[in-house]
């Protein structure tokens, strides 16, 4: 853990009230408004016209931005955004990109407003640069943001953003990325806001000052020059549109979105019982060399039409896996935009009026300079998102139609592992250094009325993509033995999570060794949790086979398709490593697919046959996990009656029950709580058989549990915790007790919190 | 041989253009039939036949040609009504197509769904995993067998594909464009075990890098070729037997025909026949009337397909999206931006009007149709604004209820905002064209292309009722409607005045500058491609043009730019002139100074597109010129602009209209199937052809 600096707290922004924020602005900086009156004399026709028109604005932004920018993790991982904010940083409009940005635009536009509007000053054709987590616009340093105040006669009227995410940006590992930085110091420089366009031109020490600090300075000059002019699409159009109706209407249109926004956002919220709903999750190592579990824990309360994100009880700041408050507000927007906001305009300024964040200085995702963040975004922010999500399920699932949005937890990390070596297939050698992009392809979590989506993506950037495997093999000597689905990798459940995939490599055209650097996590751990007794997904594995045989397996005219054929010699890469990959060496990586949703007991036996059949599954597991026994491919339904009742025995026979349940009610007049459970009056029973297994007060339940080995959760858990961590790790089930359906079912630390005085509860006690 | 003949086959019509190259152009309208398209066809035909006064065998055995655009290949790979079909890829490799570069989930998706992640799906798989297997072998980036194909594993999973069932199989391996060695092993093997099965390679459908879309591509063409085959085999044998003689050409995507006994090998070519239609008639209307960059807008009652031609071309594209798949075929850009006519105003849930994108689509359709309807559309609110007459439209169409669409109209949307009936429909009118100018400026800039220099064209059911709107939001200041014989039909008219095009393709990823010979060999190479396809067709042609390009992109950014290359022999002045052009149409399209040049620039796909341009160029004819003013046949009360509400407005018949009458907007002209308006502070000026020229008033 690293001491705070003195000096260093002026960079934090928080979320300020805008009122405040305007009165603290000198009066050299004019600011355009209008009355809550002009807002309300809108005409619906005026209103939904300016209203498009501000969303094309925007969306055209992003094209530019998109085209102009040089870096494939912004033209083909889709890792950048935009947006338009009202005169004080209030988000009016934002793309649909990565949405964790969108929860750090506006405190970078907060902090500009208050620490540089009277010197240097804040004029017309100014543009700002900042990449300091601290002070907002991205999430790491690598997360760039130029962005521009937007001036009509004279007053501040709004500010377009843009954000891409840069390769490189200096600092002492390759990407900016040092898998054993000890703090900030070892990555790049974070730059609190910046005036780097004046008057309309460039400054040129400024850019200097800039791209001097890359390993790729072309491509980062290049993408300030895509900002820039994304930025410039977005004024000039919005001075268009403010000349053909009036500065006052664009501006009540502006504002209107926004309380549009949150009054629908509110509107859902009161709809639902009040309550409070906990997750905790880990990171599994903080940096190189660390064997540690480390743990974010939110609860979540929603009293009338507000909601509160509680982070206490958080671990302090460790290693490199750490997140600043905009990292932990981009994980909430990354769960809350498609979950509750699918259905409304992404006026985001509005819909984050609607939250509080209570957190500890100091901590995983509110961590303190000069903590290292350059896994920000993709290890504790993510984890903030998944957990946050994991929550608002738990909230919407009471509800039917919400529960349509309620998603068990996607693919937890982004698996990094990034190459650098030797072409030597041209005329001449060349350089190359690369992210494998295929991990994009995670899997979706299962929801209560459909899988999870096999190979959907990543929840925090819904536009990602993959390369071609012909593209990689062009770009780099690579060759490519195997991208697949993994059968058996996403969650089982009453729905299957969807699956996630493998991608095989061996070098192929370079006679040196490549450089490998390895970060990501949820291997000792799953981090893509079930719902409603759903089970985890599968857990991470890069595998290096050293000793490979694929040379002469090639030679021989076959092509391998598992690690065992290639080599007797695999190692299980780190979470955090810095490692190589010699020719004739074979590395494999696996990622994350979707957590499982409901008791895969209770799957439809049919829907398990064709899984089978697609693949998803192996016979095995429908066997082993769903308790479906399958002849010629199709359901034996006597064989399987039989061994669910098997397998429920095996649960009854293996838990330890606490508590003691009540005597069965019926069933004919229930409130939903989720898959398994229902509040029948003041009581809480099993949907399944009527057992009544407490009340709805705080008091425990009467619950069966089982701590058992990982792999118990099924053949997805692939990674072995020891190999990664000290501290044990368990299959922890709860089931009923009276008919041994599972209500939850986790691979977790074996000192993970015990969940029987919060499952299927409104309220959480303490502790 | 008198006459040239285009058929457009949609889904609710089928329309019929005849030019007989001597100034006289008819069009006729039948009902299509599905799901046998080809009775419609005939009937179509029949139509013409009368108009020409002759029978069908008499018109039929003086056509030199009948060109066909067909919606039914596209209609059966959306709905999935395609047989099974098998798939042989490298081994390792199968799960790209249901992987589908993840990006199968969203492409193609309205910013509506983009923003609903949760409403997404991947499922929409090609086909089931026991019909793709793969197939032991494997080659490098360089062409390299890396490992040799494995025949006995192959035959196992040829016959395999065989006992259940599928009839055709696609073949598409890693590299196959680099070597094809491997897929035509397969197809020799697939013909030893099943002779006469249907087989696509990859390297022949598109032998283009980046395998998800290749495989893809090959799939659906497989899926597609089977039907088309029946289709045409059937349509060209009816046609043959009541006289035809000449060729039945098939439309395809890249804006030119192709026999039809030539196109189910290459199917895919030809699913977006029936979309391209319009920008072919476009730009033969522009070539007439001196118009170099048009804006073309197809709007019928469910969709809006905006098109682009600049400096007298279509633009182009190498890439479609259909169901959620990248599909490679060189086409005309056309973008679907709307729901066109029934189009669906709504209050979402915080109480503000919407339009679209959901449609009544044809069944049950707008309120006003009657047949059940009781969602407000842009048609209700244009028969309330009076811009559509209750009576129907001229020619006798069904008459439209008043009173159902003010209904909807005022159920759904007035009463909920306090609006009057009226002023609800004025601003689902206004807030409909604004909206279509922002998607349609989305079309223009997306391309690279600055809307206020272009003509726009408006033509198809619901299109000329707004155009005037949509086209000043974007900064037209000409807009065109086509009228005359064609108004109805303007997609036959642009298929009758098609040629034939045949395009070739193959990638050769390289660095630029490259031997100048590497090009010459591709170019060689596809050059004797599409010469020998040019010779298959059967036709004569007045001339043939070969056009040469390469897509090439900077080594690090995603976006390929298509740039053209000499004919002739190829020197290194050759190439970088091609670089050049290169680099500045990506500076047209992503911004000055947005190439990374300093990373390099690589080659990727060498193509060569010919025209194989038939004797025939139909054109409209000249109308008679005005006696005296235009006399509209009514008057009604039309609202176009709700602060001025509703005004006396002149109805004029598209009949009596004659080259050079001006009409002052306000004003209405119907046709058959469309109303045209002319806001008011616009005039519409009937030029020598018969079309309605709508600019701001002087």
């Amino acid at each position: 853990m690293t001491m705070p600096i003195p000096g260093s707290e002026a960079f934090s922004s928080r979320p300020v009230d805008p009122d405040e924020l305007a009165r603290s602005l000198p009066t050299s900086l004019k600011v355009h408004t209008v009355t809550q009156e002009q807002v309300d004399a809108l005409d619906p026709l005026t209103y939904e016209v300016v209203r498009h028109r501000l969303w094309s604005v925007t969306d055209e932004m992003g094209e530019a931005l998109k085209r102009m920018s040089g870096s494939p993790i912004v033209t083909d991982a889709n890792d950048f955004d935009f947006a338009i904010s009202d005169e004080l940083g209030q988000e009016v409009q934002v793309g649909l990109y990565n949405t964790m940005l969108v929860g750090a635009v506006d405190l970078a536009i907060y902090w500009t407003l208050r620490n540089r509007a009277d010197n240097p000053g804040i004029e017309s054709g100014d543009m700002f640069l900042c990449n300091d987590p601290w002070v907002g616009g991205g999430l790491h340093q690598n997360d760039v943001m130029v962005y521009q105040p937007v001036f009509h006669d004279g007053e501040l009227f709004a500010w377009t953003s843009a954000i891409a995410h840069q390769p490189d940006l200096g600092g002492v590992g390759l990407g900016s990325f040092s898998p054993a930085a000890q703090d900030v110091f070892s990555e790049s420089l974070p730059t609190p806001p910046v005036k780097v366009v004046r008057g309309g031109q460039l400054q040129r020490d400024v850019a200097d000052l800039w791209v001097r600090r890359s390993r790729v300075p072309m491509l980062v000059g290049l993408d300030l020059r895509a900002k820039i002019g994304a930025n410039n699409v977005g004024g000039e159009r919005l001075a268009a549109l403010i000349a053909q109706y009036g500065a006052d209407t664009v501006k009540a249109v502006m504002k209107r979105m926004m309380s549009d926004a949150e009054h629908r956002l509110r509107d859902k919220l009161a709809a639902l019982p009040d309550g409070s709903w906990s997750a905790t999750g880990y990171q599994d190592q903080s940096h190189e060399g660390d064997r540690g579990l480390h743990k974010i824990t939110v609860t979540t309360t929603k009293t009338g039409d507000h909601l509160t994100f509680d982070f206490t009880g958080t671990d302090p700041q460790a290693g490199v896996i750490n997140c600043t408050y905009a990292g932990m507000r981009g994980g909430v927007m990354l769960a809350l935009l498609p979950i509750l906001a699918n259905d409304i305009p992404w006026s985001a300024g509005g819909l984050m009026r609607c939250f509080d964040l209570v957190t500890e200085e100091g901590t995983l995702n509110n961590a303190t300079f000069p903590a290292a963040v350059g896994r920000g975004p993709i290890g504790p922010a993510w984890l903030t998102g998944s957990l946050i999500a994991e929550t608002l399920s738990q909230m919407l699932d009471r509800d039917l139609e919400l529960g349509r949005n309620v998603q068990a937890t996607c693919c937890g990390t982004w698996d990094t592992a990034v190459i650098a070596g030797l072409d030597e297939r041209g005329e001449q050698p060349a350089p190359f250094l690369s992210i494998m992009m295929e991990p994009m392809a995670g899997g979706y979590g299962a929801r209560p009325h459909a899988d999870g989506i096999d190979t959907g993506g990543l929840f925090c950037i819904p536009m990602g993509r993959v390369p071609d495997v012909e593209m990689t093999e062009f770009l780099y000597p690579l060759l490519t033995l195997w991208r697949r689905e993994v059968p058996d990798s996403g969650g089982p459940g009453r729905h299957r999570g969807g699956l996630g995939a493998s991608l095989a490599f061996t070098p192929h055209g370079t006679s040196i060794p490549m450089g490998l650097v390895l970060a990501s996590n949820g291997k000792a751990v799953a981090q893509n949790t079930g719902l409603s007794g759903g089970h985890p997904g599968n857990s991470g594995l890069d595998v290096v086979a050293r000793q490979s045989r694929i040379a002469s397996l090639l030679a021989a005219g076959t092509m391998p398709s598992s690690l065992e054929e290639v080599s007797d010699s695999l190692e299980p890469g780190q979470n955090y490593a810095s490692s190589y990959l010699a020719p004739g060496e074979v590395f494999a990586m696996t990622w994350q697919g979707g957590g499982g949703y409901g008791d895969p007991l209770t799957r439809d036996p049919e829907a398990v046959a064709r899984d089978v059949q697609e693949e998803k599954i192996t016979e095995a597991a429908a066997k082993s996990v769903y308790g479906v026994v399958l002849g010629d491919g199709s359901v034996d339904t006597a064989a399987t009656r039989a061994e669910r009742s098997r397998l429920r025995n095996a649960r009854r026979d293996r838990s330890r029950i606490v508590g003691e349940t009540r005597g069965t009610v019926d069933l004919a007049s229930t409130k939903r709580i989720d898959d398994n459970l229902v509040e029948v009056g003041s009581d809480v029973a099993c949907r399944h058989c009527g057992e009544v297994l407490g009340d709805t007060g705080d008091g425990p339940l009467a619950l069966a549990v089982y701590d058992g080995a990982p792999t118990d959760a099924g053949p997805q858990i692939i990674a072995t915790a020891a190999d990664y961590v000290d501290a044990p790790v368990v299959f922890r089930q709860y089931c009923c007790p009276s008919c041994w359906t599972a209500l939850s079912s986790a691979v977790v630390p074996a000192d993970h919190p015990d969940a029987a005085t919060t499952l299927g509860r409104l309220t959480v006690t303490a502790g | 041989m008198a006459y040239v003949i285009g058929v457009d086959v949609g889904g609710t019509f089928t329309d019929a253009v005849l030019d007989d190259d001597a100034g006289t152009v008819l069009a006729a309208k039948s009902p299509s039939t599905p799901p046998d398209y080809s009775r419609g066809v005939l009937d179509v035909l029949a139509l013409l036949a009368e108009q020409l006064g002759k029978s069908l065998p008499e018109m039929l055995a003086e056509t030199h040609h009948i060109a066909h655009g067909t919606t039914s290949s596209l209609n059966a790979l959306v709905m999935g009504n395609v047989p099974p079909v098998g798939f042989l890829t490298t081994k390792g490799h199968r799960d790209s197509i249901f992987i589908m570069n993840v990006e199968g989930r969203y492409l193609g998706r309205s910013p509506h769904e983009l923003q609903h992640v949760l409403g997404q799906s991947k499922d929409h798989a090609l086909l089931p995993k026991r019909h793709a297997l793969e197939v032991t072998e494997r080659i490098d980036r360089d062409g390299t067998v890396v490992v040799g194909l494995d025949e006995e594993q192959a035959r196992a999973a040829i016959r395999s594909l065989v006992a259940d069932g599928v009839q055709a199989i696609a073949v598409s391996l890693l590299w196959s464009f680099r070597n094809p060695v491997h897929e035509r092993r397969l197809r020799e093997l697939i013909a030893q075990e099943a002779p006469g099965l249907f087989v696509a390679l990859s390297s022949e459908v598109s032998p283009r890098i980046r395998e998800f879309a290749r495989n893809a591509t090959t799939i659906m063409s497989t899926q597609i070729g089977p039907g088309l085959r029946d289709y045409l085999g059937a349509l060209e044998s009816s046609l043959r037997e009541n006289g035809l003689t000449g060729p039945l050409l098939v439309m395809q995507s890249n804006g030119g025909a192709v026999a039809a006994k030539e196109a189910p090998a290459a199917a895919i070519s030809t699913v977006g026949s029936v979309l391209t239609g319009g920008v072919v008639g476009s730009v033969a209307l522009g070539r007439q009337l001196g118009h170099r960059n048009i804006i073309s807008t197809d709007v019928g009652g469910t969709t809006f397909l905006a098109g682009l031609v600049v400096d007298g071309e279509p633009v182009r594209d190498t890439t479609t999206v259909i169901n959620h798949h990248p599909i490679n075929v060189p086409t005309l850009r056309v973008d679907a931006i709307g729901s066109g006519g029934g189009a669906i105003a709504w209050l979402d849930a915080g109480g503000n009007l919407r339009i679209g994108p959901r449609s009544a689509q044809a069944v049950p359709g707008p309120a006003c149709y009657g047949n059940g309807g009781t969602e407000p559309t842009n048609t209700d609110a244009n028969l309330v604004l009076g811009i559509l007459p209750e009576k129907g439209l001229l020619g006798g169409r069904k008459p439209l209820s008043l009173d159902l669409a003010r209904q909807a109209i005022d159920t759904q949307i007035a009463k909920p905002l306090g609006l009057s009936v009226e002023e609800a429909a004025a601003a689902i009118y206004t807030v409909q064209n604004a909206q279509t100018g922002d998607l349609l400026r989305k079309t223009v800039v997306e391309a690279g292309h600055d809307p206020r220099e272009f003509v726009l064209y408006a033509f198809g059911g619901a299109g000329p009722a707004h155009c005037a709107g949509y086209a000043a939001e974007v900064g037209c200041d000409t807009v065109v409607v086509p009228l005359g014989p064609v108004a109805s039909a303007f997609s036959a008219f642009g298929l009758a005045s098609s040629d034939i095009v045949l395009a070739a393709e193959l990638s050769d990823p390289t660095v630029v500058p490259f031997d100048p010979q590497r090009a010459e060999r591709n170019f060689a190479e596809l050059e004797q491609q599409v010469r020998e396809g040019l010779q298959r067709q059967g036709v004569t042609f007045e001339k043939v043009e070969l056009f040469r390009e390469i897509d090439m992109r900077y080594s690090m950014q995603l976006a390929e730019v298509t740039a053209p290359v000499a004919n002739g022999p190829l020197g290194t002045a050759e190439i970088e002139a091609a670089a050049a052009a290169f680099e500045k149409r990506y500076a047209e399209l992503f911004g000055k100074d947005a190439g990374f040049r300093e990373a390099g620039i690589q080659a990727i796909t060498f193509r060569v597109r010919a025209v194989g341009v038939l004797p025939f160029s139909p054109e409209l004819p000249e109308v008679p010129a005005a006696q005296g003013d235009a006399t509209p046949f009514a008057t009604r009360p039309v609202q176009l602009d709700a602060r001025l509400g509703y005004v006396d407005t002149p109805v004029y018949d598209y009949r009596e209209l004659r080259a050079g009458h001006v009409l002052a907007g306000p004003a209405i002209v119907e046709v058959p199937t469309t109303t045209v308006v002319v806001p008011d502070g616009t005039t519409g000026t009937v030029d020598q052809l018969g079309n309605l020229t709508i600019r701001r008033s002087a």
